[in-house]
């Protein structure tokens, strides 16, 4: 039985659907990342299982219970949100306590559980501080063992790492996964970082404007986008419409050949795929920027690769990104290596190359 | 379906916060309520429900030689206390956010402070100064009194247009050449106009009501209208009294609108 | 900037702020020493001013029953209608900021602001119209025949309090509607999220944060309640134990003037200590949550 299950939910903000029909299911322990752009609806969805916000439809089940009536006091329910949202009147100490209080425990057990919650976070030293003079990512680690000392059956995270700057995010990211990890707690997290999602996540479930896009592990919806908003949203990529070609006679055993007008391959002859399944007469596919190849030397075969011309070059970190035109068209190429003795110039010529199964089909997706 | 228990409790505990919230407005605007009610109403007393509308009272006032002549004590005291509480309030608010010294939140305490004093100390001791003087009775000494309450809410709103007002301006302004005084006639006064108005709006409706500092302040040839508001309730009862509250309650409101549209309420209060 | 633009910029507002201290010295530092003095002056049988000093009327005042009885009660009566209102502004700010629309909002504004801004007179006048033997509400009392004789409402200490309470509330609820409205509404979401239902999140995160809010108004409510005069005068009666008022007699029907200075310097003090401990009170909250 899933730990969270999300049945026909619904959520309308008078003519505004925030989210339509969104189906999902979290397992026990998992890592879940609700990911998408601003505005797609993931933190109302979010606000939907903590309790604050009610669906207009459908109905929210935890432990196999439906709490859809339930107010968010009831859910218990570990929260961690964006600005901490930590009780600047109590002291660390009080702040993890709170949850601990409410339910009446003793003296000794709310000690004894906000002494366990600290050192989890590797706060111990800092219970009588207050939360104004602790940094952003001591303020966070605090957040988090407030929600995990009152035992919850799932922790909710509401874009917990945005505040922080890049370098304090990548650590807290790690040490987030971790401390799940050990507490062995469902968890999902609310981001628009897809970095952030790849990285910690068991699974991902992607939202576009309302609808939940796919849900899937980082693996798969990275190589196997459903659709082109995923395709878009998750890593760079080129994205190349292209018609089945008239004759499939020059195709191997297995493969398809599709043309992509738009694209030149080489002067006046169009970019030639050759795919690895059969999809719609017309589609659109999709291609890493790294999984482009690039060579000096002229290739033997006509398909799945073109003479390209340099229109840009920049480092993106340790890397290369080049812009190519093919004729009117661009793709964009990253090479995590130097292939270069010298760096070619805007105006450069060479080749480029890729495998067949590297082209990926998209459904036209919404 | 577990949808419809929770719905209870929940909108419950609003209706009696919004129950009791919609009450507690409807105390604040009681008095309203019922002076608007006996200004309108033909007779002497109010009646509810209220079953005639006349405008007697009203020609009351203005037939009322008293009355005249008091609006016009407060006339000259507005035409006197308005321009100066306007000058000296500005002044004073653009020093104090452009100064930089120790005790700088003192001064500004000292500058605000005529809010906090009781207005009977104060009516007191500017009683028993002004017979030393022997100005007592006189418009100057109404004038010095409304000068001392009106002036900080001055103070108040030009701060708060101050603080809004880039300091960068003013520098650009000195580094093309022109000298502080320049600035500040050209650049910082144009705007920071809102908080003036503002200012001056709040220094016209409170000098134009007030009584506290007034009762002592006064002669007989120098009443101004609360002041014969006052003893009218004291000694008659006449009801043009409720004609001359709804004006007060009219001017209120304009000016209201007027501290809305140039500053916006919630700023400086 | 150089130097000497610097300077000449600082002379400039010094001049600008020396008008108002001067005025302030002159006509509120001046008249306040002035009245310390005449305070210790001890008068004769004819009320004439003599030019001994001593702290006889200080003596008088917080040795006779009467006066003593009168400041008891005054601060009795400011601690009530400062409770009052800070109860019942609770709803009315909460009202304020959750106003669903602007215009609703804007309604709300009206009715606390426009009575700040007309003046006391006007607003104890419409609780004698109220409460008079012949006033709006033993009218409909009668009407309805909940009552036969009419009620005496006014002229007591209880019609004092509730007009205190409706003319001083703005002046609590706008600071409490600040802090409410500076509140992280996250903070309210947190407490619930841990267990707390709304009534607790309210007492254990929402009310504590609003003190700073709640410090303010209640500084203002009291010194306004504990130095006014007329509203007690119009709707109490002259016979009224309130310090003010006896200070008001003092200086209108008996002419005793150092008398009358030596309750007005008393009941500043009275005040000030007030204010002065709720501030400090402040100050070490602001201090506990922000450093």
């Amino acid at each position: 039985m899933s730990k969270i299950k999300i049945d026909q939910v619904s959520r309308h903000f008078d003519e505004n659907v925030a989210l339509a029909e969104v189906n999902l299911e979290v397992q026990e322990g998992e890592f879940f990342s609700l990911l998408g752009p601003s505005g797609c609806g993931k933190s109302t969805l979010l606000n939907i299982i903590a309790g604050f916000l009610e669906p207009t439809s459908g109905s929210v089940y935890i432990g196999g219970n439906d709490v859809t009536g339930l107010p968010a006091y009831r859910r218990n329910l570990g929260m961690v949100f964006q600005n901490y949202a930590l009780f600047p009147h109590l002291t660390v100490f009080e702040n993890v306590a709170y949850g601990l209080k409410i339910k009446k425990l003793s003296r000794n057990e709310i000690k004894e559980r906000v002494t366990e919650a600290l050192s989890l976070v590797q706060l111990s030293s800092f219970a009588e501080r207050r939360p104004h003079q602790l940094s952003g990512g001591q303020q966070q680690r605090v957040a988090i063992a407030r929600a995990i000392a009152i035992q919850p059956s799932v922790l909710l995270l509401d874009e917990p790492l945005s505040n922080l700057d890049a370098k304090l995010r990548k650590e807290m990211q790690f040490e987030l996964r971790n401390i799940q990890q050990r507490v062995g707690i469902t968890t999902i997290l609310v981001t628009h970082d897809q970095e952030e999602a790849l990285s910690l996540s068991d699974r991902i479930g992607i939202l576009g404007k309302g609808h939940l896009q796919q849900v899937g592990s980082p693996l798969e919806v990275y190589r196997r986008p459903a659709n082109r908003f995923v395709a878009e949203f998750i890593g760079q990529v080129n994205l190349i419409k292209a018609k089945k070609s008239v004759s499939q006679s020059e195709a191997p055993e297995g493969k398809v050949l599709y043309e992509a007008e738009e694209f030149e391959a080489a002067k006046n002859r169009p970019l030639q795929l050759e795919v690895e399944a059969e999809s719609d007469s017309e589609t659109l596919f999709m291609l890493r920027p790294e999984r482009i190849h690039i060579s000096f030397i002229p290739l033997e075969r006509t398909v799945n690769n073109a003479k390209v011309q340099l229109k840009e070059i920049s480092y993106i970190g340790n890397a290369l990104r080049l812009n190519v035109e093919l004729g009117s068209r661009e793709l964009t190429i990253h090479t995590p290596d130097p292939v270069f003795n010298e760096l070619p110039k805007p105006g450069d010529a060479f080749y480029i190359y890729w495998n067949s199964e590297d082209i990926i089909p998209l459904e036209a997706g919404e | 379906m577990a949808n419809n228990h929770r719905k209870k409790p929940l909108k419950w505990l609003d209706f009696c916060i919004w129950t009791v919230g919609i009450l507690v407005y409807l105390f604040l605007i009681l008095p309203v309520f019922v002076i608007g009610l006996s200004a309108f109403s033909p007779k002497a007393y109010p009646e509810f429900p209220p079953k005639e509308f006349s405008l007697t009272w009203f020609y009351a006032v203005f037939e009322n030689p008293q009355w005249m002549d008091s609006l016009t004590t407060s006339g000259i005291l507005l035409v006197i206390v308005t321009p100066l509480t306007v000058i000296l309030g500005t002044m004073a608010a653009y020093a104090l956010a452009r100064l930089q010294f120790r005790g700088k939140e003192a001064i500004q305490s000292f500058v605000l402070s005529p809010l906090m004093i009781p207005q009977i100390v104060l009516g007191i001791a500017l009683l028993y100064i002004f017979n030393m003087m022997g100005i007592n009775g006189s418009i100057t000494a109404l004038a010095i009194g409304h000068i001392i309450i009106c002036f900080p809410y001055v103070v108040r709103t030009v701060a708060v247009s101050v603080s809004n007002l880039d300091p960068r301006l003013e520098l650009a302004s000195m580094n093309l050449g022109a000298n502080p005084v320049q600035t500040f006639f050209n650049v910082t006064l144009p705007l920071i106009k809102p908080g003036i108005i503002a200012g001056a709006v709040f220094s016209t409706v409170t000098s134009f009501g007030e009584i506290s500092i007034s009762l002592f302040v006064s002669s007989p040839s120098t009443v101004t209208v609360p002041v014969r508001t006052f003893s009218y309730i004291e000694q008659t009862f006449d009801p043009s009294v409720n004609a001359i509250s709804v004006i007060f309650i009219a001017i209120s409101i304009i000016a209201l609108i007027i501290i809305e549209k140039t500053i916006g309420l919630s700023k400086v209060m | 900037m150089r130097k000497s633009s610097k300077k000449k910029n600082q002379l400039f507002h010094w001049l600008l702020l020396l008008p108002t201290l001067l005025f302030l010295g002159v006509f509120l530092v001046a008249p306040l020493i002035f009245l310390i003095v005449l305070s210790f002056r001890d008068v004769d049988s004819m009320l004439t001013v003599l030019s001994t000093y001593s702290f006889s009327h200080y003596i008088e005042v917080f040795s006779s029953k009467i006066y003593v009885k009168t400041i008891i009660s005054t601060i009795w009566m400011a601690l009530i209608t400062t409770l009052l209102c800070l109860v019942l502004a609770y709803p009315a700010a909460y009202l304020l900021v959750r106003a669903p629309n602007r215009k609703l909002r804007a309604l709300f504004y009206i009715m606390l602001v426009s009575p700040l801004l007309t003046s006391v007179v006007i607003r104890t006048f419409a609780w004698i119209v109220l409460l008079a033997q012949n006033g709006l509400i033993n009218e409909i009392l009668i009407k309805l025949n909940i009552i036969g004789e009419p009620l005496s409402l006014l002229w007591n200490m209880r019609a004092v309090i509730i007009a205190y309470v409706q003319v001083m509330l703005p002046f609590a609820v706008l600071p409490i509607a600040t802090s409410l409205s500076d509140l992280n509404p996250n903070l309210r979401n947190a407490s619930m999220s841990l267990g707390a239902g709304r009534i607790q999140s309210f007492f254990k995160v929402t009310l504590p944060l609003t003190i700073p809010g709640m410090i303010t108004g209640a500084i203002i409510v009291f010194s306004l309640a504990a130095g006014s005069y007329i509203t007690p005068l119009l709707v109490g009666g002259r016979m009224q134990p309130i310090l003010p008022l006896s200070i008001y007699q003092q200086v209108m029907q008996v002419f005793n003037l150092p008398l009358a200075a030596a309750m007005s310097i008393s009941l500043l003090v009275i005040v000030f200590i007030f204010v002065g401990i709720l501030g400090l009170v402040l100050k070490r909250w602001e201090t506990r949550m922000h450093g």
